[in-house]
């Protein structure tokens, strides 16, 4: 018997072997799962979003009244000094 | 969106028109509705298709390892990544065609990390061959045939142990080695030529023959 011709009978019979099953369903689940990209949700996205527009908002708010007060400090050497009343 | 009725099964409810126009109407694709299902994330409908297509599926990744730990390993990494990769399954095959290429490149991978490993014991001292009683013609167990089948065709370089795998185990021709491993006709020719002259070497090194009692 050529060798090559053994190899093929030898195939033949491997051919028959009965493999072992494994019962994979549950724990290919499992993996699926912990692999599978969690979905953002919106509500706290959306609660964080609205939290830094009320506060940019306040800041806002505080920031054009200071803006309205504010004078040139140049403005101090071109307007003669008032003359202060200490009595 | 319009929906059309899957023609293998009409009771099955109704998929997506888009989806509907790749898939090949020629071809029986009882599973389709398992498909679908799975697409849209139903989980029952996937595990169905796990269990119908387990069998099939640790056979073949049997061949590539004989270690049932690494092969359940190994089947439920292809079940986790056809899942993952499901969208891109057209349905113009039987999923089971798609199944065993993608178990076929996880097997090939496999080995090809496993050569790279440093092998810490010698071959010899566990080769299979050495523990052979002389078997009478077709009394040699096929679990037994099929260890040392492997032991033989695992002292090759992965490429040509995959084709020659693929040939002996699967029955496959160049043809469908080349399908399922994106090489062409030509090169696949090649390599189980390469790789019979190489088995045939070891086989004749080891005196397998002689071993089996196939003198005849």
């Amino acid at each position: 018997m050529d060798v090559l011709e053994g190899l093929n009978k030898l195939a033949r019979r491997a051919r028959e072997e009965s493999t072992p099953v494994f019962g994979v369903a549950d724990a290919v689940r499992l993996r699926i799962l912990s692999e599978k990209p969690q979905a953002i949700t919106l509500i706290p996205l959306g609660l964080f979003g609205g939290l830094s527009a009320l506060a940019a908002s306040v800041i806002l708010a505080l920031a054009v009244q200071f803006w309205n007060y504010m004078t040139s400090p140049v403005m101090e050497l071109v307007v003669p000094l008032r003359e202060i009343r200490l009595w | 969106m319009t929906s059309v009725a899957c023609h293998c099964c009409p009771t099955e409810g109704m998929i997506e028109s888009s989806t509907a126009l790749l898939y090949n109407t020629f071809v029986e694709n009882t599973d389709w509705p398992d498909v679908m299902a799975s697409v849209r994330g139903d989980d029952e409908a996937y595990g169905r298709l796990v269990r119908r297509y387990e069998k099939p599926i640790t056979g073949l990744l049997w061949r590539f390892t004989r270690d049932p730990v690494q092969c359940e390993e190994l089947v439920q990494q292809v079940f986790v990544e056809a899942y993952f990769s499901l969208k891109t399954y057209r349905g113009d095959a039987p999923l089971l065609h798609w199944l065993r290429k993608i178990a076929t490149r996880t097997g090939y991978r496999f080995w090809r990390e496993k050569a790279k490993e440093p092998r810490e014991i010698s071959l010899p001292e566990f080769d299979v061959l050495e523990q052979i009683e002389a078997a009478q013609d077709e009394t040699i167990d096929p679990a037994e045939a099929a260890t040392v089948l492997q032991s033989l065709l695992g002292r090759l370089p992965p490429d040509d142990r995959l084709v020659l795998t693929l040939m002996y185990f699967e029955e496959c021709g160049t043809q469908e080695v080349a399908e399922r491993m994106g090489w062409t006709r030509a090169k696949v020719k090649t390599q189980a030529l390469r790789a019979r002259r190489k088995m045939k070497e070891i086989a004749e090194r080891e005196h397998l023959l002689e071993r089996l009692g196939w003198t005849f």
